[in-house]
């Protein structure tokens, strides 16, 4: 059986598994789960204690309060990631065995965030070493040991990237000559007219 | 087989013979405890203030325990092996089966524990990819290779390490194959023959 949801592919046996144990709460607390779920997804921290009292009526244990986050949380990124809309993601869990309350409630909870989770799973997906900042200066040499008169002007870039294996700030400094820093803005702009043309 | 025990063992283990069975079985929960956790030597001072002995002879006594179960489970002796080989430290047969209660209830999770100190190899962790099409870079105009580039992130204990790779989709499929075929080597005859002796 293949789930929008899941990518077109099998739904993994635990996320029906631990459907079942989602479907022991009452539709309400599955969406104020939801929320805390959601807000765990955005980074903006999860209140433990708010999601023990939800799941306290039902008597679950740690194990289960553990799983019915990592089945909302799969539930919503997998939607999230695969771009699927609304009632299709609906019709997909009623399929699989959650009842009706329980999936209005949740599908609410993530159309309503649904550009909020793209957002931030654009944002984290793999990227290599990012420029973080970009300094600059422009010098004017006037002599030096090896010729009385140089007269010639320089740029100083100062680049702060992140290295992509150990996710540290690194800097480099580079001073250009002139013609070669014209060079350099000539081949830069042609990439951003390439860029720009794709936007 | 027979666990032998060295005389200075058998010295800190004589001081068991000296206390309550019922505190011998306070200092088993200890020792187990210690063995889940690491030791906290502050446990030590209050025991022995309470026993008004010095704090060297419980930490000795606690330790003998540790090292008792600790070779009784590496060496996975049986009952009577271990009742022979406490035999040898002249208990009374109380403490006798304090001890081998304490040996078979705790033996599974002891051996677990041993298992995590063997050394290892870094192992998997984590997979982020990202599915990019090169479509022109200084030298050339109107590419279109599609690349994949791949961050692996391995842990090695408390080491995070993370590698950068890069293929393009043929390589990658060329993976995928091989790694089934990895997978599918389990299910052959072979395979299924020394398993099935293993166990």
């Amino acid at each position: 059986m293949r789930f929008r949801f899941c990518g077109d592919l099998d739904c993994p046996d635990w996320v029906l598994a631990e459907i079942s144990t989602l479907a022991r709460i009452s539709s309400v607390k599955v969406k104020l789960l939801c929320v805390q779920v959601i807000k765990d997804l955005l980074d903006e921290g999860i209140d433990y204690d708010k999601v023990s009292k939800l799941t306290a009526d039902a008597k679950f244990e740690i194990g289960d309060v553990k799983a019915s986050i990592a089945v909302l949380s799969f539930i919503l990124t997998s939607a999230a990631k695969h771009d699927v809309d609304s009632e299709s993601l609906s019709s997909e869990l009623q399929q699989l065995g959650l009842p009706k309350e329980h999936t209005t409630g949740l599908c609410k909870s993530y159309e309503d965030k649904h550009s909020a989770l793209q957002e931030k799973l654009r944002e984290s997906s793999l990227r290599l070493g990012r420029l973080e900042a970009v300094n600059w200066r422009v010098d004017y040499t006037l002599s030096s040991s090896e010729i009385k008169q140089v007269n010639e002007p320089t740029v100083q870039l100062r680049l702060q990237a992140q290295d992509p294996e150990t996710d540290s700030t690194e800097t480099t400094v580079v001073s250009i000559t002139a013609d070669k820093f014209r060079v350099l803005l000539t081949e830069l702009k042609q990439a951003q007219t390439m860029m720009n043309a794709l936007q | 087989m027979l666990l032998v025990l060295s005389e200075e063992h058998k010295e800190h283990l004589g001081f068991l013979s000296e206390v309550d069975p019922a505190v011998v079985g306070e200092f088993g929960r200890i020792a187990v405890e210690f063995l889940k956790k690491g030791s906290n030597p502050k446990i030590y001072e209050g025991a022995a203030r309470k026993l008004n002995v010095p704090s060297e002879s419980v930490q000795h006594g606690v330790e003998g325990l540790m090292y008792l179960l600790t070779e009784s489970s590496k060496l996975m002796i049986s009952e009577v092996d271990f009742q022979d080989s406490v035999l040898v430290l002249g208990f009374s047969e109380e403490l006798n089966q304090l001890l081998l209660q304490l040996y078979l209830e705790n033996r599974k999770e002891i051996r677990q524990i041993l298992g995590k100190l063997a050394p290892s190899l870094p192992h998997y962790h984590n997979l982020e990819w990202r599915l990019d099409v090169h479509l022109a870079s200084r030298a050339l105009r109107h590419q279109v290779k599609p690349t994949v580039t791949l961050k692996l992130h391995l842990e090695d204990g408390a080491r995070h390490s993370s590698h950068v790779l890069q293929t393009d989709p043929a390589t990658l499929q060329h993976l995928i194959q091989e790694l089934e075929r990895a997978l599918a080597e389990l299910k052959s005859n072979h395979c299924r023959r020394i398993l099935r002796n293993i166990k």
